[in-house]
């Protein structure tokens, strides 16, 4: 019982970094209605530029977690860029499939600037531990969830109270109406890829500090976890990725526990099927569309 | 010559995988399921081959069927989940399939050496080709026998009524409905075409690289099933070989000195495609003006 | 042919459609008018079976076909278009009729194999009539999506009819049309009701339904609030004051 307890723990504040993927695929697909495939992989690249910071001098983790952070907003303007900013709105197929070879494109450059070696990955507070009784909190997971609320309350303070953010939901809601009261549309959305992206880079540092390392197989598993967090939590609804993306961390790291790791990825899967098959809205759907 | 033997047998089962994404694609659904109804083709052809001695032709017609039924069952939900969760939850089967033949072992002693399938390890020694003597060029024809024949039906398909439902659904299913049109059935029996074509081009997979592990089937080969159809365009079978062939070949002759750069360079070609062609190489403006270069014909 | 009967709709709190009774008679043109958002499309779907009526029965010749889904109603034989062009526009014209012939009828005379696999040789023929009757016949080849709006809206009733419909649902046909166009759409409805069909035309453009209808039901704020002969409905202070609001 404890250590199911420990693990739902453990599980769950590790989701919140889940949490931040979903949420990055859920504010593209809110406000243009596709899936941007390559997300996952533009954070683990967000990742891995916070590790260029070492190369120019030794850095205390926070500053490498910060350049992630930019890095990941850069990566995310280059895939605004490359797979949304030209090709028309009607060729939906297309944008998809341009996303799909941009996740390639970003897979193999990091393949290949690292030689396919792992990286390490500077952590905070991974020597921490806090002892509540039974429990044990490691402070690193502490930190990691503590940094995802604080990007979480900052992305909602962004949205719902600053001018940006209100162009940003009346771009998702009516983009053609919010073009004619004079929005700019294309910026907006620009901006979009950029602060996902930048919630993006701050999840692949989080996640490569409480994993220790940072290797390029852990782009698909994510991007397969982001999309099943964001479908779970109802497409479009960020609310719905938070919530989801603690729930798969939690259910995650306990089948983990009774199962091992080679059947985890299965069950994760399954839940992904009953939601489906009872509940293909997701947690949340967002108010609207009349279809 | 052997090598371009293997590579012309490559593009053949490759087009396979892309005409299976092809027949769904035409109905609006976007599928990241081929690959698993394409590993389940290849694990069932392998071990009726390898544990059941038969001989590959009635293992493909089963892989088929496997393909098809997995694909049938699959259709039915699918139908509940419209446009991109439809992608992911394709993509989550297919991963599910993955992750299945990662723990899925059965295996038969055969004189001193177990074969079969192991977990992780996957299915080693496929010989059916070898051990009956098959040569490199011979199963370069057997392979394209088969795609010669799976075009010419796709073919068919899209010049005859069916071709025009199909595409009809993927257009407008409001209207669709509105005009007769079944649903259902035609979106159910796409995908179920398309799971027995990756069927066939598993177990023919199988066979040819004689071994075969869950990795093969990734979220990787997932996409290239659908990037070659998108890539080289819906308006016409031909697209979809025709990527397979630039890519491919493109990539792994033209560019065999760049060795690992390949899928950097695959990425960075669709992408490129992609911006330049939203509609695919052969879109209907260049399918168009390639009927007309060849005397054209009055059917669409 | 169809009888609604005590049909209501609503979408949360907002009653589409109340307790509508209508009937259309064989071979009757039928015209349904009212202000936007008076219920008009709303009981077209409802017929289509879009959606479920939240009460009330729809009867067609006789039968209840409610639980028939949308593309059974048509082979039971109602027929529709849609106020938004929904053709489609990636097939050509010739195709946008093909997919159609889903009549009991051809599913009854030709084999499955020859319906769906056939080429385009075998449907020839009734298509062919088709196109000669909306005068589409040169843009044959022609993608839907490039036709000039006056020839989608024919292409539109055109694929209406391929199926051998025996009521046809005109949701406002006569949409952005001139009046020339309007004429030429109002002969071809008289000469649809000579051949034995029977329309239900909704409208906004009084110049067409005035002068096609036999009789007229008008809905305001999802209720029938008048039905009669045109010349009727044209002096009745009460639509007037619908339209225009305010007293009559």
């Amino acid at each position: 019982m404890l250590d199911l307890l420990q693990a739902v723990m453990d599980g769950v504040l590790f989701g919140a970094t889940y949490a931040l993927i979903g949420i990055g695929f859920t504010l593209v697909f809110g406000v243009m209605h596709k899936i941007n495939m390559a997300y996952a992989a533009a954070s683990i690249g967000g990742a891995y530029g916070g590790l260029l910071i070492l190369k120019v001098m030794a850095a205390p983790a926070w500053v490498v977690f910060l350049c992630a952070f930019a890095a990941g907003g850069v990566l995310g303007y280059a895939v605004y860029v490359t797979c949304f900013h030209f090709i028309p709105l009607s060729s939906p197929l297309a944008t998809l499939m341009s996303t799909v070879g941009m996740l390639l494109l970003i897979d193999e450059i990091i393949v290949h600037v690292t030689a396919g070696m792992p990286q390490n990955y500077p952590a905070l507070f991974d020597d921490v531990m806090w002892r509540a009784g039974e429990f044990s909190l490691r402070g690193d997971l502490l930190l990691v969830f503590g940094v995802s609320v604080l990007c979480m309350i900052g992305l909602l303070a962004l949205l719902y109270r600053t001018k940006l953010g209100l162009a940003t939901r009346a771009v998702s809601q009516q983009a053609v109406a919010a073009q004619l009261c004079g929005i700019r549309v294309g910026r907006v959305n620009a901006m979009t890829f950029v602060i996902a992206g930048l919630l993006g880079g701050i999840a692949g540092a989080l996640i490569g500090a409480s994993v220790g390392m940072l290797s390029p197989l852990l782009t698909t598993p994510l991007t397969v976890k982001g999309l099943i967090v964001t479908v779970i939590g109802g497409l479009g609804s960020i609310p719905g990725a938070i919530i989801a993306g603690l729930l798969v961390g939690g259910f995650e790291n306990v089948l983990q526990l009774y199962r091992g790791v080679a059947e985890r990825d299965l069950y994760v899967m399954l839940l992904l099927f009953v939601f489906l098959v009872f509940r293909p809205g997701g947690l949340f759907t967002p108010r609207g569309a009349r279809d | 010559m052997d090598f371009y033997f293997g590579l012309v047998q490559l593009v053949g089962v490759h087009t396979l995988l892309g005409l299976s994404a092809y027949i769904v694609l035409l109905t609006g659904q976007v599928t990241l399921a081929q690959a698993g109804f394409f590993a389940i083709g290849a694990y069932v052809a392998g071990m009726l081959t390898v544990l059941a001695g038969w001989h590959l032709v009635p293992a493909l017609g089963v892989s088929a069927l496997a393909g098809a039924i997995t694909a049938c069952a699959v259709g039915f939900p699918a139908l509940r989940v419209k446009g991109l969760m439809l992608v992911i939850a394709t993509l989550a089967f297919g991963e599910g399939v993955r992750l299945f033949f990662f723990n899925f072992d059965y295996q038969i002693a055969k004189g001193e050496i177990k074969l079969g399938p192991v977990g992780g390890e996957g299915f080693r020694q496929i010989r059916f080709f070898p051990e009956n003597g098959w040569s490199t060029f011979e199963v370069m024809l057997f392979i394209w026998a088969f795609v010669v024949a799976i075009m010419a039906l796709l073919w068919w398909f899209d010049r005859s009524r069916y071709g025009a439902v199909l595409r009809a659904v993927g257009e407008d299913e409001a209207a669709a409905q509105s005009v007769g049109i079944n649903l259902t059935a035609v979106k159910v029996s796409a995908m179920t075409v398309g799971g027995a074509i990756a069927g066939i081009g598993g177990g023919l997979y199988a066979h040819y690289t004689t071994h075969i592990e869950h990795s093969s089937f990734n979220v990787l080969v997932a996409t290239f099933a659908i990037a070659y159809p998108i890539v080289g365009g819906l308006s016409s079978v031909f697209g979809t070989l025709l990527a397979v062939v630039f890519v491919q070949a493109l990539l792994v002759e033209g560019l065999r000195d760049l060795g690992d750069w390949r899928n950097l360079l695959f990425g960075a070609l669709i992408v490129l495609a992609m911006n330049l062609r939203p509609r695919g190489f052969l879109d209907p403006q260049a399918l168009g003006s390639l009927k007309r270069l060849f005397g054209g014909d009055r059917s669409a | 042919m169809l009888d609604l009967k005590g049909i209501s709709r609503s979408f949360g709190g907002v009653h589409a459609v109340s307790s509508l009774d209508l009937t259309v008679g064989e071979r009757e043109i039928v015209g349904l008018i009212g202000p936007n958002g008076s219920g008009k499309s709303t009981t077209v779907n409802l017929i289509t079976g879009v959606f479920p009526p939240s009460s009330g029965i729809v009867f067609f010749r006789g039968e209840d076909i409610g639980p028939l889904p949308t593309h059974r109603r048509l082979q039971a034989g109602i027929a529709r278009t849609f106020q938004n062009i929904r053709l489609f526009g990636q097939l050509t014209v010739w195709q946008n009729l093909w997919v159609a012939q889903n009549s009991p009828e051809d599913r009854a005379r030709r084999g499955f194999a020859s319906r769906w696999l056939g080429g385009q040789a075998a449907a020839r023929d009734e298509i062919e009539q088709l196109l000669a009757f909306s005068g589409l016949a040169h843009k044959r080849e022609e993608l839907a999506a490039n036709l000039a709006f006056g020839e989608q809206r024919r292409l539109e009733l055109a694929r209406a009819l391929a199926a051998k419909p025996r009521l046809l649902l005109l949701d406002e046909p006569a949409a952005g049309m001139n009046s020339e166009e309007i004429g030429q759409l109002r002969e071809r409805i008289l000469k649809l009701r000579e051949h034995g069909m029977t329309i239900l035309l909704i409208e906004h453009v009084m110049e067409l339904v005035m002068g096609v209808a036999d009789r007229i039901a008008v809905l305001n704020f999802g209720q029938k609030i008048a039905e009669g002969p045109p010349a009727e409905i044209q002096a009745s202070p009460l639509v007037r004051s619908a339209y225009l609001g305010g007293e009559a």
